[in-house]
Parts: C-alpha cells; structure tokens; sequence
C-alpha cells in the first residue's frame, strides 16, 4: 500500500483488541482551479480586510465569533474549542452488530479502509469471515482528528471497509420534507409497464462503466490549452515577473553607481577584507 | 528495537522507547545516537530554534522507510511544549498549532518520535510577519553539485558585499548549499522574497551559463538553482544542525567561507560533508558558527 494511514488505533469489542490503520477508500479526483489575475496571470492572495477601515488584518489578530444576536458576538478562543475536543482515545469501539440492509445508504458519509497492523492479522481475519458469516456488520464509535464519529464497519472482499456515518440527527427525515407525493391512483397496467421498462435496463451494477465526463472534458480543454498556448505555471518567476525584473535593474544601477563612486580604489571593488566567519 | 528509558533533561523527564531501532541502515545509527545527538547540540541549536514554528519530518521506520511531514504539533504532546497557533490558508484546518522548541527537553521528545529533521519558518514569535532573515537554497541540478552550489554560494556573497550586507553558509547535509542574510531588522516577507529573487535574477545574468532562478526542473540541467522562493510567510527551511534523512546521519552544518572556498578549489566535496559526531566535535572547536546570522543587524539596501 503506497498511501500512507491516515489513522491507526485498534478495534475494539469484546475482549478482542485488533491493532489497525486506517486508509481512505476514496480518492479526491475533482479538478482544480486557481484563481488569477487575468491581466498578467498571477496568482491571487486571499486577505482578510477590516471593512471599517480597509486595512489588513494579519492573523494574530483573527478570531473567532459566534453570532448570538444580529451583529452581537461571543468570540471563542482556539484552546477554548479544543476543550471540548472529544478526548482521542486511538479505539474504534464496536458497540453493536447489526444486518447490513438495514442502514439505509443515506446515512454513509465516507468510507475508509482499515488494514491491520503489526501482529493483527489473524484477529482482523477472524473479525472479516466472522461478519462475512453472519452476514452482520459492526457499528462503531473513534474519534479522529478531534472529531467524534459514527462508524460501520463492514467486509469488503479481503478488507474491513469502515464509513463514516451521519449521526441521526443530521440526517432529514422524509416527513419534514414538502411536496412528497401522497395519495395518487396508479392502476395495475401502469405499473406492470413501469416494471418492464426497469427489467429492460436491468443489468450488474460496474462502476468502470460510469465516467466523470466533466472532469475528462475539462482535463481535455487544459490539455488542449497547454499544447497550443503558453501555460501559466503557478511559479513566482512568472508571477511578477515585472516587478522583479524591475528591482534587479535596479539593484545592478545602484551596484554600478556604488563601484563608480569608489572610483579609482582597489578595482573599483568594494569587498571588504574579510574575517572568516 | 526495545529499549525503553525516562530521561531528566533539565527540569523536564522525557520517555524514550525503542532505542535500539536502527534509523540509518548504512551507518547503523540508532535512535539512542539521534537522541544523543540531538541532547549534544542542544545548547547550539536551541537559540535557532527558540520561538520560530518548526515543521517535523519524521521517519519512523528509519531513513529508508516512509516519511511524514508534521506541522500540527501532535496532540499527544507534553504539557510542557508550547505551540503557536499560526491561521494557515492550506491547512485543512484552517490553522496550524506549530510546536515551538525552546528547550532542550523538546529536542529530545521530538527526537524520539523519529523526527530526525526539523524545517522552522524564517520568522519568530512574536513578529511572525518580519523574517529576521533573508535565505537562498542552492541545489544543484545534477550533474552539477554540491561543489558548484558552492561555487554560486561565493558569488552570491560577493554580490552581498557588494552591498554590503554579510551572508553566512551552512551546508544543507543533503546536496546543496544554504546562504543566510541575518536581518533582525524590521522587514516584510513581501520584501525579502522580491529582494532575494531580483538577487537570483541578477547572478543568473550574470552567469546564464551556471545559475538559474526558475524552478522548472527541465532547464536545470547542470546548474545551480538559487530557491530565493524559500522567503515566505509559511515555507520552512531545515534548521542549521538538523539531522538530514540521507543514508548517512548528515547534518546541516554552518561552514565558514574559507573552508567553502578551500573545498570548491580542490573540487573536493568531502571536507564540506558532516556527519552528526563530527559536527559536535566542531561545535567544540569552533563554536556556533551560525551566532551571528541571530544577533547581527542589517538592512537591505534601498533602491
């Protein structure tokens, strides 16, 4: 494995204790953009702006407000939040067993995997064949990055998959939602077509088969782009290159000026006797 | 790889594990001989240190294993060990709470956690905006080397003379050279980065055919580049008297420019390269050659 863990810990339940780390399942494949300024192509700078008086704020001076009433804060210091900071106890604590089918998909939010570490190997094996037979999957609690989660954990293939899961209160219940569609009369011949046309499209779900055909235009265009016009690498040459080329002027004039003025001395140098350093 | 110990440094009592565990392979060097190293050239390395954000990179499987990059001081950290919370835009978490090393006590926590070097921002607490100095890394393109970073390291320093402004030279322990310019004046990052690179630029037209200022490695071949990109708010550069994580415990080591001179003329790279035993028999000799890049004040010239 070439990734490196983000986590480790172990897995706890029972009195079994399997030493793991954690990898992520997903890769972040979306494009990126920079934002330039599109007169010379630099890179722009984010700043934070007192807009009462338009000056910069540097970041010693940025803190934190909660807005309790219109305009009326309750600033929070950094060592404040972290003490509320769920204590990073390093174990995903199996609270629970339960079927697969019933978490609804909604309630997954990221999956990693966990691979176990030195000396695991045959406790996570077990745990893997033993969910994998009893069709069951393991509902955990860790805490990550001072973050607390809500974790399943599940086989896949040879590997125990563990997704982060919504708390139950974050997710929407259908019933809070408007406009669902209640009492409507379909009638038995309506339905069946329905049916067929699902049959007809039926097939095994393969993920190879759907592409981010965004992304893959995207990443065509910048190829396109880089091959026929010049591409502004985000390099700081490039950034200003106006700026620098004009100081560099500069300070070879004033070198120039300082050896004139030295006039007739030891070859107009100016280099002191050194000491070594 | 057992080996566990409490170790009393100063007023501070430091667990060390694992002291057997070879971290350099080639030169069966420990992680009791890092600890070691690091306890020696504490009282050297910790005014360089003192106060400036440092980031770890750490190797936990030893030089030939997977390294990570740590600026979030881990959560696992003596009390006893400030931080510094620095607001940092890249950061996932919007901020950073570096560790802050200021005494030898955190040298010796860090060095057990297999944080064999350690690269600190160029500013210091409290004035984490004014870099209290002006830093070029000069790293040979191959097949250019070590040599001719030190080739380019004298001219830059002549050229600093020229405006009269002293420069200092450490070796990086890996394959370049690095030049400080002490400021320990008020200054911006802004300004340093756009003086450093308008020096770089001028070298590079002075000598097109040895020196470049443009990081694009393809038309690096053979030359020396002058990193002047180093003088920014939140880039750190490995400290003076780090370990570096080569195969041998290489260290990042102030060199004096007559001995930069005397190596350059002999071609010979061997007398310019230290490792952690021989840098504190120097350090016994010769002091901190590095002293005066935290005390000496200057200015860049105006133009």
């Amino acid at each position: 494995m070439a990734a490196r863990s983000l986590w480790s810990g172990s897995i706890n339940f029972g009195l079994v204790n399997i030493p793991v780390k954690l990898f992520p399942a997903v890769k972040d494949t979306s494009v990126r953009f920079h934002l330039l300024h599109d007169q010379d192509k630099v890179r722009l700078q984010r700043k934070m702006v007192c807009p009462a008086d338009g000056k910069e704020v540097h970041p010693e001076h940025v803190v934190k407000g909660y807005e309790v009433a219109k305009d009326q804060y309750v600033v929070v210091q950094q060592s404040e939040i972290k003490s509320c900071a769920p204590e990073a106890t390093r174990s995903i604590e199996i609270t629970d067993f339960v079927d697969l089918s019933e978490i609804d998909p909604v309630y997954y939010e990221r999956p990693y995997y966990l691979l176990p570490d030195k000396g695991a190997a045959k406790p996570y094996r077990l745990l893997l064949e033993a969910m994998k037979k009893s069709k069951k999957v393991g509902i955990a609690r860790f805490v990550m990055r001072d973050k607390e989660y809500l974790a399943a954990l599940r086989p896949v293939g040879d590997v125990v998959c563990i997704e982060t899961m919504h708390f139950g209160e974050e997710v929407v219940a259908t019933d809070e939602l408007e406009g669902v569609p209640g009492d409507v009369k379909l009638n038995d011949r309506e339905l069946k077509v329905a049916q067929q046309l699902i049959d007809s499209l039926a097939t095994k779900f393969d993920p190879r088969k759907y592409h981010d055909t965004f992304k893959d235009c995207v990443m065509k265009l910048v190829d396109q782009k880089a091959r026929g016009e010049k591409v502004h690498i985000s390099q700081p040459r490039e950034k200003r290159p106006g700026k620098a080329v004009d100081l560099m002027a500069a300070l070879e004039a004033s070198l120039k000026q300082a050896k004139a003025k030295a006039g007739a001395g030891v070859n107009g140098d100016l280099r002191r006797k050194r000491k070594s350093a | 790889m057992s080996g566990s110990a409490e170790l009393k440094v100063g007023r501070r009592k430091v667990q060390l594990s694992n002291l057997g565990k070879v971290l350099y392979p080639d030169a069966d060097f420990r992680k009791a001989d890092v600890i070691e190293y690091y306890v020696a050239i504490a009282p050297v390395m910790i005014p360089h240190l003192k106060n400036r954000p440092v980031t770890l990179k750490r190797y936990p499987n030893g030089v030939e294993g997977k390294f990570f990059f740590e600026k979030q001081c881990p959560s696992h950290k003596p009390d006893w060990v400030p931080t510094e919370h620095v607001i940092s835009e890249s950061s996932s978490r919007g901020a950073v709470d570096y560790c802050l090393v200021n005494e030898p006590a955190t040298l010796v926590w860090l060095a057990n956690l297999a944080a064999l070097e350690l690269h600190t921002l160029l500013s210091r607490k409290p004035g984490l905006n004014q870099p209290t100095m002006m830093v070029f890394d000069l790293d040979p393109g191959a097949p250019a080397t070590v040599i001719d970073s030190g080739r380019v390291a004298i001219r830059l320093r002549d050229l600093f003379e020229e405006m009269k402004l002293r420069s200092f030279a450490k070796t990086s322990g890996s394959k370049g050279i690095h030049l400080y310019v002490p400021l320990n004046t008020k200054v911006t990052f802004e300004q340093t980065k756009q003086f450093a690179q308008a020096t770089a630029m001028l070298l590079e037209k002075r000598h097109p055919d040895k020196v470049t200022s443009v990081m694009k490695r393809d038309i690096r071949g053979g030359k020396v580049l002058i990193d002047w990109s180093q003088n920014d708010d939140h880039k750190t550069t490995a400290s003076v008297y780090t370990l570096r994580a080569r195969i041998r415990p290489t260290v990042s080591t102030p060199i004096n420019w007559d001995e930069l001179e005397r190596a350059v003329k002999r071609n010979d790279p061997k007398p310019i390269t230290f490792e952690a035993r021989q840098v504190l028999k120097r350090v016994e000799k010769l002091g901190d050659l590095f002293e005066p890049v935290l005390k000496l004040k200057q200015k860049l010239p105006r133009l």
